[in-house]
C-alpha cells in the first residue's frame, strides 16, 4: 500500500521531531539530471550537501539499486527524494516503509523495494521518507523547468527546516 | 470466448513496453506481440552539439546502463579525433576496459541473482509475494548478500573509472581523463574484506555451480524452455576471443556456419537493415546478406558464446568448454541457457577486472592520443545485453549532424517476440485459465534477454509492470501491477 501523503501546511510533521535524539541521516536523490525535470532529486541533493551538515551523508544515482539497501542499513534516518508527476502539491512529503515485495523486470528498485531488502539482508529498519517534488518536463536535457525551480525552493525549505528539527549524529560518515 | 492478454510494463516515461497476446474462441493463441516503445529523440537531441559531449550526452539516454553509452560514444570520436579505435594510449584503453568489465560484472550480477534467480529457486508458479531476492534470502541469505556486494564491487570500480555515479566523465575523445591511483587499485585487490576481486571471483564460480545444480535438477526445462534457432551477432576479438570492449562483428547461423565474418564494424551500414513493423515502435535489424525475413539475430550473452572461438581468462574458459559440451559444440538456441552463459561472461569479467588491476599500465600518465580529424565515426561495444552501435557524422564547425543508435534490446526485438510466441503457444494456448504463474513465463522469455525496459527518465508513481487481461471487445477483465 502507498504511504499517504502530507500536504505541507495542512499538518506540520516537523512539530512532533524536535526533541528527537541526533541520528545519523542518509539523503539519497534519485533521477537523471540530462531529463529536465528528473533531474530534480539529484539537485536538491546538490544544495543539501552543500550546507555540510554533520552526520549527513549524501548521495545520488540515476536509480535505485539493490547495493543502495547496504548504505540504507548504516543509517537511522533516509530520506529519498525524487521527482513526482501525480502530485497536486508543489512537493509531498511522505513516510515509507518496508513493503511487500514484488518480482522483478527491471534493475532499478522503489524506495520500498529497497527498505525491504535492507530489513531483510541486514536487520536494519531506518525510519524513512520520500520527499517528492512535483515536476513538469521530461524531456532530454539539462536545467529544470522554472516551474520545478519554484517547487525545489519550497521542497529544500521544507527539508531544511527537517534536518535542523533532528539534529544529526556527529561524527557520522560523510 | 476470444480474449486479448496483454502485460504492460509501464516503467518510464519513455522505453515502456507490453506484451498482448489474442485467443479465439476456443482459447487458441492467434497473435503474440511484444512491444517496445522505444525512445528516439535521443538522435535529433544531439544535431548540433559539439561532437566531444557526446560521451556525456549519451548517458542522458539511459539510467540502466551509462557506461555502455558512454564508451560506445566515446569510440565513435577516436575515430572523428583521429585515435581510431585501436589507437588509443594503453592506460587509456586499459582504464576503459576496466569501467566497462566492472559495469558487465554489476549488471550481470543484478541481473542473475535479483531478476532471474527467484524463478529458479523459488520456481515459476512461486507466489510473486516470495519470488523475489527477499523469497531467495529466505532460503539462502548468503546468495542474497552476495549478489548486493558482487554489484556493489562493480560499481566501485565503475565510480573510480567513471569519476562519477551521474554523467561519468572518464571517457573523452581519444582517451580518457584519469588513471587508477596505487590506492584506488590496492582497494579493490586487498579489500577491506570481502569487497576484493579474488572473492568476486570465487563468488562468480559459486553463482555458475548454483545454476548447474538447477539445470540438473531441472533439465527438461531449462533446455526445452523457448527453443528456437537463430542467428547469433557480436563482437569478437580478431582472434576469435569474446570481447567486450572491441573487435570485429561476427555473425553465425543456428548452425554454427559464419554468415558474417569478421568484419569491420566500421561499415556496419553494409551488413545491417533495420525493417520498420507498422505495429512497433521499434525496429527490426536484420543481417542484409540474409533478408528482412531469414536475417534477424541475437546478441547477449548467449550470442557472444556462439559467435566466440574461446574465453581469453583460465576460469572461464573451463566453464565455456562445459557449456560448448553440452551442445557438442555447436551453437546453443535454448534461451533459459542465456543465464549460464551470462554467469560464465561474470566470472570471466570478474577475472578480467583482476588481470587489468595487476597491470602497472593503469597508473600510466599518457591518458590522450588525437590524430587527424575524421567527419565520421562508428563506436561499438558488447553491452551487458548485447551488442550497442554509435554512429555519428560531424560537420566544419565540430557539430554533431546525424547520430544514428541501435542499442542492445532494438537488436534482440524479434527474437524476444520469438520467445514470447513460443510461451504463448506452447503454455497458453488452449489452457481454460490464465494463471499468474502462466504470465510469469512470459516474463521468464523475456527476462532470459533482459531487455532495457526503463532507458528513460522516471518518476514517483508509475509502476514497473502493469497486466492487464481483456475480453472480446477489449473490455478489461482484470488488472494486475507489480
Amino acid at each position: 500500500m502507498r504511504p499517504e501523503r502530507k500536504r505541507p501546511g495542512q499538518k506540520n510533521p516537523l512539530s512532533r521531531l524536535a526533541k528527537k535524539p541526533p541520528r545519523r541521516v542518509l539523503v539519497f536523490g534519485i533521477g537523471n539530471p540530462g531529463r529536465e525535470d528528473d533531474g530534480l532529486g539529484a539537485r536538491a541533493v546538490e544544495i543539501v550537501a552543500a550546507l555540510r551538515l554533520p552526520g549527513v551523508t549524501c548521495d545520488a544515482n540515476y536509480q535505485l539499486n539493490v547495493e543502495d539497501a547496504l548504505t540504507c542499513s548504516a543509517h537511522d534516518v533516509v530520506i529519498f527524494i525524487d521527482a513526482a508527476k501525480r502530485i497536486r502539491t508543489p512537493f509531498a512529503w511522505s513516510e515509507v516503509m518496508a513493503g511487500a515485495a514484488a518480482p522483478a523486470m527491471t534493475h532499478a528498485l522503489g524506495p520500498e523495494a529497497v527498505l525491504t531488502v535492507c530489513a531483510g539482508l541486514y536487520g536494519r529498519n531506518p525510519e524513512a521518507h520520500v520527499l517528492g517534488i512535483r515536476g513538469h518536463r521530461w524531456g532530454v536535457g539539462e536545467g529544470l523547468s522554472p516551474r520545478a525551480e519554484g517547487n525545489l525552493r519550497e521542497a529544500v525549505g521544507f527539508l531544511k527546516e527537517f534536518l535542523a528539527r533532528r539534529p544529526p549524529m556527529k561524527g557520522a560518515a560523510k | 470466448m476470444a480474449r486479448k492478454i496483454t502485460i504492460e510494463p509501464v516503467t518510464r516515461v519513455e522505453g515502456h513496453g507490453k506484451v498482448t497476446i489474442h485467443l479465439d474462441d476456443a482459447g487458441k493463441v492467434t497473435q503474440s506481440r511484444f512491444h517496445i516503445v522505444e525512445f528516439r529523440g535521443f538522435e535529433r537531441f544531439v544535431q548540433g552539439r559539439p561532437y566531444w559531449e557526446a560521451p556525456v550526452l549519451v548517458q542522458r539516454l539511459c539510467g540502466i546502463c551509462p557506461v555502455s553509452h558512454h564508451l560506445a560514444a566515446a569510440k565513435a570520436m577516436d575515430v572523428i579525433v583521429g585515435t581510431g579505435p585501436t589507437g588509443l594510449p594503453p592506460t587509456a584503453e586499459k582504464m576503459r576496459r576496466l569501467m566497462h568489465y566492472g559495469q558487465i560484472l554489476q549488471s550481470h550480477a543484478l541481473h542473475f541473482f535479483h531478476l532471474s534467480s527467484p524463478d529458479f529457486i523459488l520456481g515459476m508458479d512461486a507466489d510473486p509475494a516470495i519470488r523475489n531476492i527477499i523469497g531467495v534470502a529466505a532460503l539462502n541469505r548468503d546468495l542474497a548478500v552476495q549478489a548486493v556486494l558482487l554489484r556493489k564491487f562493480g560499481q566501485e570500480i565503475i565510480l573510480a573509472t567513471a569519476g562519477k555515479k551521474i554523467h561519468g566523465t572518464g571517457a573523452i575523445p581519444g582517451g580518457v581523463n584519469k588513471n587508477l591511483s596505487p590506492e584506488e587499485r590496492d582497494t579493490f585487490l586487498k579489500g577491506p574484506a570481502p569487497l576484493t576481486v579474488d572473492q568476486m571471483i570465487a563468488w562468480s564460480q559459486a553463482a555458475i555451480d548454483l545454476f548447474k545444480g538447477y539445470h540438473k535438477a531441472n533439465q527438461d526445462l531449462v533446455d526445452g524452455f523457448a527453443v528456437f534457432p537463430s542467428n547469433h551477432l557480436s563482437l569478437v576479438r580478431k582472434d576469435g576471443a569474446l570481447d567486450f570492449y572491441h573487435g570485429v562483428l561476427r555473425a553465425v547461423d543456428a548452425d554454427g556456419h559464419k554468415v558474417l565474418n569478421d568484419v569491420d564494424y566500421q561499415d556496419y551500414l553494409k551488413y545491417i537493415g533495420e525493417e520498420i513493423r507498422p505495429w512497433s515502435y521499434m525496429k527490426f535489424p536484420y543481417l542484409k546478406s540474409l533478408g528482412k525475413s531469414a536475417g534477424w539475430y541475437r546478441v547477449g550473452p548467449l550470442a557472444r558464446l556462439n559467435t566466440c572461438d574461446y574465453v581469453p581468462s583460465p576460469l572461464a574458459q573451463k566453464e565455456f568448454e562445459t557449456y560448448k559440451a553440452y551442445t557438442d559444440g555447436k551453437p546453443n538456441n535454448m534461451t533459459l541457457h542465456s543465464h549460464w552463459a551470462r554467469l560464465i561472461e561474470l566470472l570471466h569479467s570478474a577475472e578480467v577486472i583482476k588481470e587489468l588491476l595487476l597491470d602497472k599500465d593503469l597508473q600510466g600518465t599518457k591518458l590522450v592520443k588525437l590524430g587527424k580529424k575524421a567527419a565520421e565515426g562508428v563506436g561499438l561495444v558488447e553491452a551487458p545485453r548485447g551488442t550497442l552501435f554509435h554512429h555519428y557524422r560531424i560537420n566544419d564547425d565540430d557539430q554533431i549532424t546525424m547520430a544514428n543508435l541501435i542499442v542492445s534490446t532494438t537488436n534482440n526485438n524479434e527474437p524476444m517476440n520469438r520467445a514470447v510466441h513460443w510461451v504463448a503457444e506452447n503454455m497458453l494456448s488452449g489452457k481454460p485459465e490464465i494463471t499468474e504463474g502462466m504470465l510469469n513465463r512470459v516474463e521468464v522469455a523475456i527476462r532470459a534477454y533482459d531487455p532495457c525496459l526503463s532507458c528513460a527518465t522516471h518518476a514517483l508513481g508509475q509502476m514497473p509492470l502493469e497486466v492487464t487481461l481483456c475480453g472480446p471487445n477489449g473490455n478489461v477483465l482484470d488488472r494486475k501491477t507489480r
